[in-house]
């Protein structure tokens, strides 16, 4: 028995001598460093590019992988804080940032960013509070992404419908959908055929000047008719007018196939006749051959809006190769970069002055697409808001019961009014809860709290309000736009 | 000790210093965002302060009342893997080898002509259901001819089979199924349900709500049954007056419920009037001297037995109730099969439908088969020569031969079921929708890692433990009783 047991060891050591040879750091002359992304077929390219492009530019060598098993959320924190995560991490949306610097994964790229020519000033100015956590950077962008809705103008026309406007209201889009989910679903057992498959929420509330939170992001303010009506408006879109497919509708859709899930698939078989979607859908759209498009605004309240969000890279605040992995995010900001993603059709670049080259606006391959990438970076730059975060509760928290609570109201278990009076009770308790597990917190939130009550004074008043006052980015937008901003205060 | 030593290391490393780890946190305010590498704050002790949160949490209770409510479906499970057992025990190979071949030539030709003929109506579209039906026919006839050519093996594999396959394949493979328009479990109820919406329609609607009535009268006998038969186990000494009294209490609580749930007040009402007149009889006779004594503590796992069973059957005959009251306006526009896991009231029993699947055929049924080939003959013999019925040797001989087993087999099936229902929520509905499929396992997950509140998950975890704890003595103390009488 200890003869076989002492086999079996020495099996073993020879076995981790044999992998630890065959690892890529031990095959490698030059340093290796790991790219945390998603697994899009793309990365390899731009790999390639980064490569080419550290070798153009003088810049220490070094070798990039990307490492896709290991993109999900909570596997990076617990890598991250166990010290074995990738030395380049990517996330999707500003969400995540204030998980990530909060746990402490990212490191300040703040002063490198200046030195290397990443700096806020290199990409769009409605996505740095997307990028930076109270006034500092960690993060470059991969791309970022405007939301707005794409058009099937052959689904429209298959029906006989307009082609809808570039910017319309909430009225204008309900009777243009009520038109043509009518005709569309003529003579069908079921329902195949919806308008669109999702309206963002968000859009909506924004459109009637409310937001998650207050000016101050001190606390929540959903317990609003504005959020009220928002609520009732999706639950008539689904249940009543059935322009947008219920939980169910869209289960049954699910095929399953191709990078970005089955929304692509079921737009271009003409099951939506519009998707609420970035420039990347392109990605997938091109593969279907020159589908016939049009892109318009998500529809308005009042106030025409539409969402943005960055994904970026951040450099792992505990990777041995910090220095080397800071050269990425210089190349996010390239040249080199940046058309990769304009001839891609990846979402938008991250630098906005590649958006002005005719191989983004006009693609020779692909004149169906021409008049639809301008209409991006015009949202991008006009009337996109990325979604605020309060730094006194984490956004996946927050996002976790505001959704809890949607879903029931749209299960019919609770109204409307409960559901926004709900949802901020819930968010402003794990406020008070994080200001208690978090001492540090408390000062700032007790300085943003009085000017919180200086802007409500002022409101009320009707006088303009000092811009610094404000950290609400949509809230910034959107006194800036409604003129209730002091003037030479920005 | 040498050769226990890796084992006694690895149950060391991996179980016993996480455990304790663990239930340390549980007091503590670990925040991985706040404590880790990265920061230099210190992990306070916060006492008691976890667990009060947590019972404060509205969401606790759903999430909770979830984790419950899959429990419904242990006793189904069990049922199943004694039944499947049973008939597993059966020799259904059939007659001598010529048979056999006959039968096989047979079978072969009628499947593949019947399974041809499904396919093409199939293919052919607008016949979906019609074929699913056909099918699924000749799947249960292929099924049965197996059985007959390759005996035992052949059922006991099949059975097995849903318990070695992997579980996320599993759980996707459900999703499909049951996908509302294009699963086959609704291509399969949709033929079934329009014949019955069309039935209804055809009847005068108070002859269909007169199932309501029916439930009721039959509530009211398995009321009178169960009280009858507590009072005679209490006569012959098996039942103490404690245990009488549970009885009776459990008996009551679907006649209680009639009153919230029956749309006609006046059944409740009946059905109150004889359970009163029925408990007070009970409790007259309660008072006299039994023909055999017994402490007031005896047989309350017997007691508790009956009562639940007689309960849960009350329970179903309300919900058939409810379901004839409201059939004829559900009818009117056609009966629909549900959405299942998109449905906030079918995602669950969606879920438990899944998990009886798999745990008919589970390691439940090898303990049963094993506890079947334990008993002896003898005993069998005895009951044929006494005359007894197939019912009466299964009451008589095989269950209380099983109870060992069932006792057992209940116990893990409980500590399974109250850990239970990660897997599922995570693969197939994120726990909703509406936090309908979110059990406690699957609020450890999201309270953990969803926002690094590991002391508090901690904590969570600690009272699922102290629940599955409290549930097991129980089930110990009581169960335990009732399998030595």
């Amino acid at each position: 028995m200890k003869f076989f047991l002492g086999i079996s060891l020495l099996c073993l050591v020879l076995a981790s001598v044999i992998t630890y040879k065959l690892m890529p750091e031990a095959k490698s002359k030059l340093p290796i460093l790991y790219w945390v992304t998603d697994p899009n077929p793309a990365r390899e390219l731009q790999i390639d590019i980064f490569h080419k492009w550290l070798e153009k530019n003088g810049y220490p060598r070094f070798e990039l992988r990307v490492d896709a098993a290991n993109c999900d959320a909570s596997k990076i924190v617990v890598q991250g804080v166990s010290g074995v995560a990738g030395d380049i991490i990517d996330y999707g949306g500003g969400n995540q940032i204030d998980f990530y610097t909060s746990v402490g994964l990212l490191e300040d790229v703040t002063d490198d960013a200046k030195k290397l020519g990443f700096g806020l000033e290199k990409t769009y100015p409605t996505i740095g509070d997307d990028i930076t956590v109270q006034g500092r950077q960690y993060v470059f962008p991969c791309n970022v992404s405007a939301n707005l809705l794409w058009i099937n103008k052959a689904t429209f026309e298959k029906y006989g419908q307009p082609i809808p406007p570039s910017r319309w209201t909430v009225e204008d889009f309900e009777k243009a959908g009520k038109a043509f989910v009518e005709k569309a679903n003529e003579g069908r057992k079921q329902r195949e055929v919806f308008f669109v498959n999702s309206i963002n929420n968000e859009n909506l509330l924004h459109s009637l000047g409310l937001d998650y939170f207050n000016e101050t992001l001190t606390a929540c303010v959903l317990d609003d008719r504005r959020y009220v009506k928002t609520l009732k408006l999706q639950y008539k879109w689904m249940y009543e007018d059935h322009l947008i497919p219920t939980g169910a509708e869209q289960s049954s859709f699910d095929t399953q196939s191709g990078y970005g899930g089955p929304i692509f698939q079921m737009f271009n078989n003409g099951n939506y006749a519009m998707i609420g979607s970035g420039r990347y859908a392109l990605i997938q759209f091109r593969k279907f051959g020159n589908m016939n498009l049009a892109v318009t605004e998500p529809p308005h309240l009042g106030y025409p809006v539409a969402g943005i969000m960055a994904r970026s890279s951040g450099v792992y605040a505990a990777g041995k190769n910090r220095k080397l992995a800071k050269y990425f995010l210089a190349y996010l900001a390239s040249e080199d970069y940046n058309m990769n993603i304009v001839m891609d059709a990846d979402s938008l670049p991250p630098n906005p002055v590649f958006t002005k080259r005719e191989e983004f606006l006009k693609p020779k391959k692909y004149p169906n697409e021409w008049g639809c990438h301008e209409m991006f970076v015009r949202a991008a730059l006009d009337i996109a808001v990325a979604s605020s975060r309060s730094p006194f509760v984490l956004p996946t928290v927050c996002m976790r019961h505001i959704r809890f609570y949607e879903d029931q109201f749209i299960n019919d278990r609770v109204t409307a009014d409960d559901t926004a009076r709900l949802v901020t009770i819930r968010v402003n308790e794990e406020i008070e809860r994080s200001l208690l597990e978090n001492p540090g917190l408390q000062p700032l939130y007790k300085e943003q709290v009085e000017i919180q009550k200086k802007i409500e004074i002022y409101r009320r008043a009707g006088k303009k309000v000092p811009s610094s006052w404000l950290s609400n980015p949509f809230h910034k937008k959107y006194y800036r736009d409604m003129g209730w901003i002091e003037e030479g205060s920005e | 000790m040498a050769f226990l030593a890796p084992n006694i290391l690895g149950f060391m490393a991996f179980m016993v210093v996480p455990l304790v780890f663990s239930l340390a946190l549980a007091f503590s305010n670990w925040d991985i965002r706040l404590h880790n590498i990265f920061h230099d704050v210190s992990i306070r002790f916060i006492g008691l302060e976890n667990f009060f949160r947590l019972f404060r949490d509205p969401q606790f209770l759903q999430f909770l009342g979830n984790t419950l409510f899959f429990m419904i479906g242990i006793p189904l499970g069990i049922s199943g893997s004694l039944l499947a057992a049973i008939l597993l025990t059966q020799d259904m190979r059939g007659g001598n080898k010529r048979v056999h071949h006959g039968l096989m030539v047979g079978a072969l030709i009628i499947a593949s002509l019947v399974m041809g003929g499904s396919f093409i109506l199939l293919a052919m579209g607008g016949m979906g259901v019609t074929g699913m039906m056909i099918l699924l026919c000749c799947l249960m006839g292929g099924l049965l001819l197996m059985g007959v050519l390759g005996g035992n093996t052949v059922y006991r594999t099949l059975f097995y089979l849903p318990s070695f396959t992997s579980g996320v394949a599993v759980y996707i493979l459900w999703k499909k199924m049951y996908n509302p328009q294009t699963g086959p479990v609704n291509a399969a109820l949709t033929g079934p349900l329009n014949a019955l919406s069309g039935l209804v329609n055809s009847l005068p609607p108070w002859l269909v709500q007169g199932g309501l009535w029916l439930a009721v009268v039959l509530i009211i006998v398995l009321y009178c049954y169960g009280v009858t038969k507590l009072k005679d186990l209490w006569n012959n000494g098996a039942v103490g007056r404690i245990g009488v009294g549970i009885g009776v209490l459990f008996l009551l609580i679907p006649v209680y419920m009639l009153f919230h749930w029956c749309p006609v007040k006046s059944g409740a009402w009946l059905a109150a009037g004889v359970a009163v007149a029925m408990t007070a009889l009970v409790l007259i006779k309660l008072l006299r001297v039994p023909d055999f004594h017994s402490v007031p503590t005896r047989g309350i796992g017997t007691a508790l037995m009956l009562a639940v069973v007689l309960m849960a059957l009350e329970f179903i005959l309300i919900g058939f109730g409810l379901v004839a009251w409201n059939l004829p306006a559900l009818a009117i526009d056609g009966l629909r099969p549900p959405d299942w896991l998109s449905d906030y009231y079918w995602a669950k029993p969606a879920i438990m439908i899944m998990g009886l699947w798999g745990a008919i055929g589970s390691n439940n049924m090898l303990l049963y088969l094993a506890g079947l080939s334990n008993i002896p003959p003898e005993l069998y013999e005895a009951a044929d020569i006494d005359g007894a019925s197939n019912f009466q040797r299964f009451w008589n001989v095989t269950w209380p031969q099983l109870a060992p087993v069932t006792f057992f087999i209940f116990v893990m099936s409980v500590i399974g079921g109250l850990q239970g229902g990660f897997e599922m929520a995570r693969t197939m509905t994120k726990g909703g929708p509406a936090g309908a499929t979110t059990t406690l396992s699957y609020f450890i997950y999201t309270e953990g890692f969803g926002t690094g509140r590991l002391g508090f998950a901690s904590a969570v975890a600690w009272v699922l433990f102290a629940l599955v704890f409290v549930v097991t003595i129980f089930n110990w103390k009581f169960g335990s009783r009732y399998t030595n009488d």
